[in-house]
């Protein structure tokens, strides 16, 4: 598989906040799921890969290229982006103009398939109409990777499951990639192929989403049985109320190893909170 | 970047009602000779400018703009480019009522005046621009207007320092003799260095 994105030691500080020595590649042909918690620098990240922030240090490569904003990246930000006193129809007329290979067909055929009015200002459209405007703009040029900030946000399950299929229509071509970043955790375990999982700048979790399924569990125990669990065992745990919960690792040696205990799979979303929350 | 002038122009459009009224006030200004009303279309235009960059600002546009290919560059090539097709539709406008003014007035039309009116106008209204979209790219629109504010200001008070050295009398007899070489040629040598003023704060600018 090619590398459709190679970022070696990004770094971007903030007062506040840094994102820290990132190095990742990503591969063409899949989907790739940025999660972590509010703030832990995913918009940061994806920021940096589209130059609407400037990297501090590091070197970001797209398609082998470092100059690499063209026509051939489709993107969707976190928040609503066109003047809002612009209807659709205009939109697609701008984009005309700015992207070679916009495609006004597909483009209308999307606001058809979406049921979005064309000739409503944006301001009368609601968060859900938004968001969907935002992604057939995105995908009406042909691009070969969309990079995506929290596309499904704001969207209610039927669109979103609308909206994800058409993800998966769009990776069905092998040269073609997404990255997108999302709160909405089990969103990923559908479609995502590999997960990065961020935490306070850092890259805590970079695995195919299948390994994280089939390698990470959760072990619920008691306070005794959890004293008989070797530390080295435990990748994370986090005390309850009336038991212990343990993020494990190589779910099924740890399965052998303590017969007597329960180890459930672990959802996307179990992982973070306890990757985050959890004691080491 | 043919799209960033449609998209200024679009904004324009549909923000045109706002200013159906203000027209009408200003069309029975022209007719029933009120005012002397040549500088208020264009000086409406440097309106209607500023607030495509409201609404770049307030939807966060150039966040998404940059992302696209050449798009900061296009950005700024864009703004000055439809701010001088917007100028040019405006004095025109300006040009054809004051020439219908004085035919529906019976007064004879002096078309070297005429000329140096729309002259005069363009030139203030492009002195405006130039000194205000560096700023508005660098500061927004809302902080720019404390900028500008500022700016305005401190230019008064120097000039209110040097008045008394500076022959008036000789800087307007210069103008008199050379009004058509000295406001086009500064004219656009200024706009020339405000859009590279522009173009480098953009170019560097973080959304």
């Amino acid at each position: 598989m090619k590398n459709i994105i190679e970022i070696k030691n990004l770094v971007k500080k903030y007062d506040n906040f840094t994102l820290g020595g990132l190095s990742l590649d990503i591969p063409s042909g899949c989907i790739i799921g940025l999660i972590g918690e509010n703030g832990a620098g995913k918009t940061t990240l994806i920021k940096c890969l589209l130059n609407i922030i400037k990297k501090d240090q590091g070197e970001i490569k797209i398609f082998g290229k470092s100059n690499y904003l063209n026509d051939d990246i489709g993107v969707v930000l976190d928040n609503m982006f066109f003047p809002e006193i612009l209807k659709p129809y205009e939109i697609g007329k701008i984009m005309q103009g700015i992207y070679q290979n916009w495609d006004t067909e597909l483009f209308n055929n999307y606001l058809k398939e979406f049921e979005l009015p064309t000739n409503k200002p944006i301001k009368e459209l609601s968060k859900g109409m938004r968001k969907k405007l935002e992604i057939a703009t995105a995908l009406s040029h042909h691009p070969k990777l969309l990079i995506l900030d929290e596309p499904t946000s704001g969207l209610d399950p039927v669109v979103r499951s609308e909206v994800l299929d058409l993800f998966l229509e769009f990776i069905q071509d092998e040269d073609k990639s997404i990255i997108l970043s999302t709160h909405i955790t089990s969103d990923l375990e559908h479609i995502a192929d590999k997960i990065i999982f961020i935490d306070e700048g850092k890259i805590v979790l970079n695995e195919m989403r299948d390994d994280i399924i089939d390698d990470y569990g959760i072990l619920k125990c008691s306070k005794e049985e959890f004293k008989n669990i070797k530390k080295e065992d435990i990748v994370r745990y986090k005390q309850n109320k009336y038991n212990y919960e343990v993020l494990v690792k190589n779910k099924k040696e740890i399965k052998k190893k303590y017969k007597k205990m329960v180890i459930d799979n672990i959802t996307l979303e179990e992982l973070m909170v306890l990757m985050i929350k959890g004691e080491a | 970047m043919l799209g960033f002038i449609k998209k200024d122009l679009f904004i324009i459009k549909n923000n045109l009602k706002f200013i159906g009224l203000i027209f009408i006030v200003y069309l029975l200004m022209a007719f029933t000779n009120k005012m002397d009303v040549t500088f208020l279309l264009p000086f409406l235009s440097v309106v209607l400018m500023i607030s495509t960059f409201s609404y770049d600002d307030f939807n966060n546009w150039n966040a998404y703009a940059v992302t696209m290919p050449k798009g900061r560059a296009n950005i700024v090539k864009a703004k000055y480019l439809s701010t001088l097709i917007l100028l040019v539709i405006s004095t025109i406008i300006v040009t054809i009522i004051s020439i219908l003014v004085s035919l529906v007035n019976k007064k004879p039309i002096n078309y070297s005046e005429l000329l140096l009116m729309m002259s005069v106008t363009m030139y203030t209204t492009a002195l405006v621009l130039v000194i205000m979209y560096p700023i508005i790219f660098k500061f927004g629109v809302e902080k720019g207007r404390i900028a500008i504010f500022i700016l305005i200001f401190g230019i008064a008070i120097l000039g209110g320092l040097f008045i008394d050295y500076i022959n008036l009398s000789s800087v307007v007899k210069l103008l008199d003799k050379y009004w058509q070489i000295i406001i086009p040629v500064t004219g656009i040598g200024l706009i020339y260095i405000s859009y590279i003023i522009s173009k480098r704060i953009v170019m560097k600018k973080e959304y």
